[in-house]
Parts: structure tokens; sequence; C-alpha cells
């Protein structure tokens, strides 16, 4: 109760009217009793001066007693720490110099940290936006040669029955075929297929009409679909009465059944949604769709792992023939939606943990200075009875005044950087929406950086407070105010720029090697000629596509239209850009046996003319004419990956193979081109025309991919795009074509990862590079000041100028050295670390472990002149009489 | 101060405070007066220590102040006890007691 009583004290006693009020108080209560005292000897016989004398003799003075009973009053803490907070920042005020370069330096450490912090807040610590999403899984499966987590409708079916340890298990598309949505304002739709749980799986909200039910889902379920609310309110216009309404999706009419929530966000994102309609018997072997589901309450992964290895047992007593190495298991759905982002973002927090740290070791080094700058205020307060302890709480309130004001600073830098960045430079990284627009600023993130500049402010400030604090009150009130700082101090400061130096060096080979991966990728020859080409993206909708003769028909037709289009010089087309080709074929040898899961290499189907198009050369053999069609012979082309692996001594031109029951012949050996990635050597792939593929296979690509268009032009692509997308139009009887992209911007995407990455590391680089060259200047700058005198000696005793020079650099390089020896060690331990983020370029590069020292030498050399030569043009005769 | 007048214990002066205000209301100068008086002249309260001292018990909520006018017609400060400044009285008269008797007995025993 008298805890409570004296909190409310404390703060009725934080209002200044209050305080006011208490002081008046005081005065009055303590006259009255020296008043009342003094009428008693007045009563006595004393004269009145006398007695009053006497009194206040005795009183021992009033204020020593009002100061004691403001001591006592609660909230006195408090009270002298907004006296510390004010006082502190009257001193900041009065050395903005001092001021602006400490805010400035934290600021620059905060704010980086900041910006890749709300970067990783997105990305890994958001939770995904469906309920209970740290139970959603997904279904992997590993075999003799691949892993995937696609699946085909068999593998669905066994999925489906593990309902001891899974619930809502559905299946949808991974990107989608887009629909073409036909009628006077032609538009390409993303959409997915979906089963009939994935709603309830997701737990997406309901605007209007219903969701699938598994009548909808079942192979005669009809022509149904769903709409985003997105699509509703631009397409309808929001109109409530659009359920029953019918969609044209490729020619064909579909019935709107319902209207999702406005804050669906599916991954992948759509449209529409379309139910699947797997039929329970299908047989086809297929992979193309995802399977998610959420493991039951108190349901570990664990558990569903062993449930789906006795599923994968039973599997393989069920079909003996298939992959024996085939097995099945469960991974949380966010870890591979945030995929390998995670280590990028854990080498980002760590580069900009080693700015803050300099930033950190840069403004201990300012506080030192100013430390030694204010030896005698401290000795005087230390005189007047101030204990230690407070002392080194009124240099803390400033140093946490310096962080907190870089913290807020660096918030509204490195939020409106991170997004800035962005903008400019895709980052390739999941989850952070349109341009970062995910990467928002939440209570994590506040508080992530409040903490931060707490900690960053205790972190410089105890030191130089504690050192400062250490005062021997005699020697420092009898020196005069020029005196320089103690050796122990020098030595601090030594350290702090060494470890600068040092952690600067670290930060300048990382972005080094990761500039030299990023020209070695740009440096890679794709393998293919990706200049002046267009690509875009048509969705072969409708039954018409269900056959290879009616996409080549389409095919045929298209690029007669396209070719007679001035400017165009080739166009093809295919399922598959060059440099990113994501499917795989078996195929078996006529006159070898294979062992069983034998043969798997890439595969793409394309018209004639694709290699061509893109400057491919056919190498051996010949290129697939127009002449390959569905009623000539069977006919592939290999990459020399390919030829190397499974013909190594032969020449595999005029070779055979099966593909399934079909015998088809090798017409000749493309160069390798980099088909899955610039940094990976070129996979074995195979190459058929798309005339040839199979009905079913044509069937499965038209309902679960869209077809890349080719064109390259004379020239610049742009203007012929408005001609070409019409006469697609016209051949395809109304489809529009979408995502339409140069070649250059296709791949310029394809290395978005690598290029944010090196120009993170190359700002915090820069950074730490100048926060380290600004240590070593203030170092020197300030030991030449304080060297006046001793210069002046020098001089006087015939140093020349050279000399003077000379020495200053040598001191200030030799700091710079022994932190670049240090930096060179650390980088030797750590770029191991960044190995997997390397192309092109080992961890320990030479060239790079040359350069980048140089580089900071050139920079400290810059940085210890400056001092230098202001201490060369040291007049001996002004600097000796100033003392 | 004189050699008869002890010096205060640490936390004897509370107790004393709160037994001078037992009977009524008094001013600093009138506390001051009456433990001089109530312990025969063996404790001298000076100013110094009285008035932090009466403040804080004032903040702890076992005082009162009013102001009022003193019998020659000064304005002052008054303080009496609370409630719980009666209750904190019990509780440290009983400690007292209990202290000063094993002192007592302590100091006795041979």
């Amino acid at each position: 109760m008298a805890i409570w009583s004296r909190v409310k004290s404390a703060f009725r006693n934080l209002s200044p009217k209050r305080r006011v009020a208490i002081e008046d108080e005081l005065e009055d209560e303590l006259r009255a009793y020296v008043e009342m005292v003094a009428d008693e000897r007045i009563a006595a016989g004393m004269s009145a001066s006398e007695a009053r004398r006497t009194v206040l003799a005795e009183f021992g003075g009033i204020e020593p007693v009002k100061q004691a009973m403001r001591d006592r009053r609660a909230g006195v803490g408090f009270e002298s720490l907004w006296q510390d907070a004010r006082f502190g920042l009257r001193q900041l005020r009065r050395n903005p110099g001092f001021t602006l370069a400490a805010v400035a330096a934290l600021a620059m450490g905060i704010g980086a940290n900041t910006a890749i912090f709300s970067v990783v807040n997105a990305v890994l610590l958001k939770p995904l936006s469906y309920p209970d999403a740290d139970r959603m899984v997904l279904f992997l499966r590993a075999s003799t040669l691949l892993a995937s987590n696609l699946v085909n409708v068999r593998e669905f079916h066994i999925y489906q029955r593990q309902t001891s340890v899974f619930q809502d298990i559905a299946a949808y598309d991974i990107a989608g075929p887009g629909f073409n949505l036909t009628g006077d304002r032609p538009e390409q739709l993303h959409g997915i297929h979906v089963t009939e749980p994935y709603f309830r799986l997701y737990g997406a909200p309901v605007s209007l009409g219903r969701v699938f039910t598994p009548q909808d889902d079942s192979p005669n379920g009809g022509n149904v679909v769903i709409l985003s609310y997105g699509l509703w309110q631009r397409r309808f216009g929001g109109d409530p009465s659009v359920v029953g309404r019918s969609l044209q999706l490729g020619n064909e009419p579909h019935t709107i059944i319902g209207v999702l929530g406005k804050d669906f966000l599916s991954d992948p994102a759509a449209d529409i949604w379309l139910p699947f309609q797997f039929d329970p018997a299908s047989n086809d072997p297929n992979h193309f769709f995802r399977v998610t589901a959420r493991l039951k309450p108190g349901i570990t992964l664990t558990q569903a792992n062993a449930q789906l290895q006795l599923a994968t047992a039973q599997y393989h007593r069920d079909y003996p023939q298939a992959d024996p190495k085939q097995q099945f298991a469960v991974g949380m759905l966010r870890d591979s939606v945030i995929g390998d982002a995670r280590n990028s973002l854990l080498l980002m927090l760590g580069a900009v943990s080693l700015v803050l740290l300099i930033a950190c070791a840069n403004v201990a080094n300012l506080l030192l200075v100013r430390a030694t700058g204010r030896s005698r205020e401290f000795a005087i307060r230390a005189a007047l009875g101030a204990r230690r302890g407070r002392i080194v709480r009124q240099l803390l309130v400033e140093s946490l005044l310096l962080s907190v004001s870089g913290g807020v600073l660096g918030l509204v830098l490195g939020f409106a950087g991170v997004r800035a960045l962005l903008a400019l430079s895709p980052a390739g990284l999941p989850r952070i929406g349109q341009d970062g627009s995910a990467i928002t600023m939440d209570l994590r993130v506040l508080f992530f950086t409040l903490a931060v500049s707490l900690l960053t402010g205790i972190l410089f400030g105890l030191f130089p407070a504690l050192s400062a604090s250490r005062i021997d009150l005699n020697s420092t009130l009898k020196e005069s105010s020029r005196s320089g700082a103690g050796f122990r101090q020098g030595k601090a400061r030594s350290l702090l720029v060494i470890s600068e130096v040092s952690l600067a060096l670290v930060l300048l080979i990382c972005a080094a090697l990761l500039i030299r991966t990023f020209i070695a990728l740009r440096g890679v020859g794709p393998g293919f000629d990706a200049h002046d080409a267009l690509t875009m993206e048509m969705s072969l909708n409708g039954a018409r596509y269900q056959t290879a003769a009616g996409v080549d028909q389409l095919l045929r037709d298209g690029r007669e239209r396209i070719n007679a289009i001035p400017g165009v010089e080739a166009s093809a087309a295919g399922y598959w850009l060059p440099g990113d080709v994501g499917d795989n074929a078996f195929f078996r040898f006529v006159d070898r046996t294979t062992e069983k899961g034998c043969c798997l290499t890439k595969w793409m189907s394309m018209t004639p003319g694709y290699l061509g198009l893109f400057r491919i050369p056919v190498l051996r053999g010949r290129d697939f004419t127009e002449n390959d069609n569905a009623a000539a012979p069977g006919v592939d082309l290999v990459n020399e990956a390919f030829a190397r692996q499974f013909w190594p001594n032969q020449d595999p031109v005029g070779q055979h193979i099966l593909r399934g029951k079909r015998v088809e012949s090798i017409i000749g050996v493309v160069a390798d081109f980099h088909n899955s990635g610039l940094a990976k050597p070129a996979d074995p792939m195979m190459m058929s025309p798309i005339a040839q593929v199979s009905d079913g296979y044509t069937a499965a690509y038209s309902n679960i991919q869209p077809l890349f268009w080719l064109v390259r032009t004379r020239g610049d692509p742009q203007p012929s795009i408005p001609a070409i997308a019409e006469q697609l139009r016209i051949a395809s009887a109304g489809f529009p074509v979408a995502h339409i992209r140069t070649m250059d911007q296709v791949m310029g995407l394809s290395t978005a990862r690598q290029s944010f990455n090196m120009l993170l590391l190359t700002i915090f680089g820069a950074v730490a590079l100048l926060l380290a060259a600004i240590g070593i200047y203030g170092l020197m700058a300030y030991s030449v000041a304080q060297r006046t005198q001793e210069i002046g000696i020098r001089m006087a005793l015939g140093a020349d100028r050279d000399r003077i020079r000379n020495l200053v650099v040598g001191q200030g390089m030799r700091l710079a050295f022994i932190g670049i020896v240090a930096g060179i060690a650390a980088s030797f331990a750590l770029t191991r670390l960044l190995s997997s983020f390397l192309f092109g370029v080992k961890p320990w590069d030479p060239a790079v472990f040359v350069a980048a020292p140089l580089i900071l030498t050139a920079i400290a050399l810059l940085a210890v002149w400056l001092p230098a030569a202001r201490a060369s043009k040291v007049d001996p005769m002004q600097a000796l009489r100033a003392e | 101060m004189t050699s008869k007048q002890a010096n205060l214990l640490q936390g004897t002066l509370d107790l004393l405070v709160l037994r001078a205000l037992g009977p009524g209301e008094l001013h600093g100068l009138g506390i001051s007066r009456r433990i001089e008086q109530i312990t025969k002249g063996t404790f001298l309260v000076k100013p110094g220590s009285l008035f932090p001292a009466l403040h804080r018990m004032e903040e702890a909520g076992w005082l009162s102040s009013f102001w009022g006018e003193s019998e020659n017609n000064r304005r002052a400060k008054f303080y009496r006890l609370t409630k719980a400044g009666k209750r904190q009285l019990e509780v440290e008269t009983e400690q007292w007691t209990t202290v000063a008797l094993a002192m007592t007995n302590a100091l006795k025993a041979t």
C-alpha cells in the first residue's frame, strides 16, 4: 500500500506545475519553523536579529534541508533522468558537428538493419495468411532420378486415403495454363484447377454464391467457375447478380457459381478457379499438380511421414513395376514457399550486422574524443559530490539519445530505402509482393529497430562512459585543458579503428566476390542469342487443342501470318523458353537393355525454326523441317550433354530410341545451351517436333502450360508487337497473347536474385568503407591536434615537413595495415560460408583478396593524408607559443 | 548535542514521529518538541532529518498535512496520522517491543 501511495506521488511529482507548488510549500514550511523558534527566543528576551541568526545557524542552512527533502521525494530518479536527458540534449546541440556525424553513422547502421529486417520479417517471419498455416504441409516425392513436389492422379488418390493424419487434402495447378476470356474484350486470365477441399484448406472467404461441391468436382460436374474478387470488380463492376451467369472461356461457356473474398491471396495467384474433375480410374502418368493438406490436430510432421512410409510400402506392393526408389513424404508448406530465400536473407543479415558494428565502433571513437575534451567537466562534477554511477549514467543517457535519434532516422531511411531498391531491382524473393509491397512496417519491425537502437546505444556508449568516469580528480583539475588523452584511451581508440578496418575489409571482400559472381553469370554465354527476340504466351483452351493436329494447325497458320509482317525475321513456338526447360521424359534404347527407371532426360517439343531463331547451332545431322509432321517417321534432336552421357563413344545421329512403344530416330546433335539456369551446366536434353507429340501429351500440355510464341525481328522488336498480337488473334480465332517480353528481359529476371544480392552487398561494402575511412581520419586528425606542440618541438629541433607528414601517415597506415591483415584472416575463415552464393569464382579468389585490400589501403591513405598534411603545415613558432 | 542525547537508531525516527502524532495533529516544531518531551530529552530531532522524514512518510500515505495557524498565529503546516499511519504505528510499536525485549534479554544473558 505504501508502495502504491509512493507510485501515485511519483506520478504527481512529475508534473512541472505541481513541482513549482511543492517548492513553494517547502520554502514556506521551513520559514515557518525558523520564525516560530525565533519567536520563542524573542519572547525569552533575545533581540529579533540575534534570535534569527542563531536559529539559522543551528538549522545549518535551509537549502541543504530542501535538497534532502527533494531527494527523498518519490520519482526523484525519473526527475534526475529527465535532467540528464535535457542536459544531454543541450550538450549535443552545442556540438552539431559531432552530433551530426554520430547520428549519420548510426542512421546508416540501424537503417541498413531495419531495411533487411523488414524483408526478413515479410519473407521468413510472418506466418502464411491461411488458417492454421503452421499445420499446412506439401506432398513431396523422391525417386531415383529426381525429387519433386509434382503429383499425378494415381499418387493423389493414394494421398487422399491417408486421412488418419491429414485433413482437407487438396490438389491444385502449379501455375495454370491461363484462360482466354473471349468476347468483345479478349483477355488472358490466370486460372488454376483445384479439387473440392481446396477452399476449405486455404480458408478462402466467399463473397457471393458458393465454392465447389464434390459433385462439381466429379468427371461430369459440368463447366463451372469461381471468380476472384478482383476479376468480379474489373469485369462485372461488382454486379451481385453475376452468380448463375455465363463466362466464355476459350469459346466454351462456364457457369459462374461464386465469388471469393477480397483479401484472399492464393498461391499461385489466380483470377478464376475451375474444378479438376479427376477421373478416379485415370491412369495419366503425368505429374502436373501439387498437393497440400493440413495435419490433423495433434499430429506431428514426423508422424505424418511415418504414415507415408507405410503408404510407400503399400504402393510398391501394388505397383511392382514402379521405380523402386520412389518414396512419398510431406514438408511444411511454408518452407517450400520460402525456398532458398532463407540463405540469401541470412547472408544479408550477417552483412548488415557488420555494418552496424562498424558504425558503433565509429561512434564509440567519437565519444572517446569528446569525453577527453570534457574530462574537466566530469572532474568538477565529481568534486561537487557526483558519484561515478551518476556520471556514467549521464554519458549513457547521451549515447542513448544519439542511438535513438539514429534509430528513428534509420527506420525511415531503411524502410524507404528497401522499397526504393526493390522497385529498381526485383529481388526474386517470395512473399514480398509487387515491388516489395508486402514489406510493411509492423510492430515487429518497430520493436526490432527500437531494440537495436537501445542495444547499440549501450554497446558504443558503455565503454567510453566507463573510461571517462575513471577520473583522477587531482591531476585532471590541475592539467591544462589542452593536455592529451591518457595512454589507455589512445590504445582503445586504435583498437576500435583496427576493428573497423578489418570488418570493412570483410564486407568489401564479400561484395567483391558477389560482384565477380554477377559478372561471371552475365558473362556466361547462355548458348543461345537472346537479343531482339520477343516471347509471348498464349493459352490453348478448348477441344481443338486437345490433339496434336489442332495445335500444329494453329502453329503453322500463326507462323505464316507472323512471317508476313514487315520487320519479322523468323518465328517459332515451343512450350518452354530455352533458358528454363522444365519437363522431363522417359525413353529406352532399342538395342540396349536398361535397368528399371532409366532413362530420364530433359525434354521439350518445338516447331521447326526454334533453334535457328535462337541461333543455336546443329552440330551434326539436321534440324527439324516442316516435313517432320505427324505422318512422317518420329525424329528427335539431342544436345551434346545427352550425346556424351548416352553415346559416349559413338555418333548418336542415326541411333534409335523407344518412347513408349514408338521407335524414333536421332537426326542431329545440337550445341549445348544453358537449359536450367545460367549457373548450371546444360542438362542432357532431347527435343521433338510439336507435330509429332502424342495427343495425350498435347492435351496435358494444353491444360497445364501456356504456349510460347517466339519472334525475331530486325532491330527493336517493340514496334512489331501490336501487329504480331493481332495476327495471332486472327489465327487462333480470338485468343489474346499475354506476358509479352523481350528475351533480354527474361534473361535479366533469371539473374534477379544474384543482382539484388550483389547490389545490397556493394552498398553495404561502400558504407563500411566510408565509415572506416571516417574512423581513421577522425583518429589521426585528433591525434595531430593533440600533438601540435610535440610537432612544433620536433620541427624546432630540425625535423623537416616531409618527415612530420610521413610520421603521421606511418602511424595511421600502421593501424590500417593491422586492420587489413586481421580482415584478410577473418575473410579467409568467413568467405567459405559464401560459397553457395558464388558462381565462377572461388571463395578465396586471389584477385579479390588482392584488390579489396588495395582499395581499402588507398582509401585509408587518403584518410590519413589530410591530417598528415595539416601536421606538416604546423608553424613551430605558433605551436610553441600557444602554451 | 549533549552526551545524553543519543543518535537516532535507523528506523526509530519514523516510529517516534508516528508516536508523537498519536494524540493529535502537530506542526514540524511541535513534533520536534513532542519527541524531545516524550523521550525525556534523549532524542533531539533536527529539522534536517525531521522534514525529509515527514515528506517521505506523507508520500507513503501514513501522514496527511494541511496548513493552519500556530498557537502564536503563524501560518504553519500541520501533520496528522492517516488510517494507514495508525496501522503502521501499531505494527512498528509491536516490532519495536519485540526487538527491544530481545535486545534487553540478549544483553542481560551471561
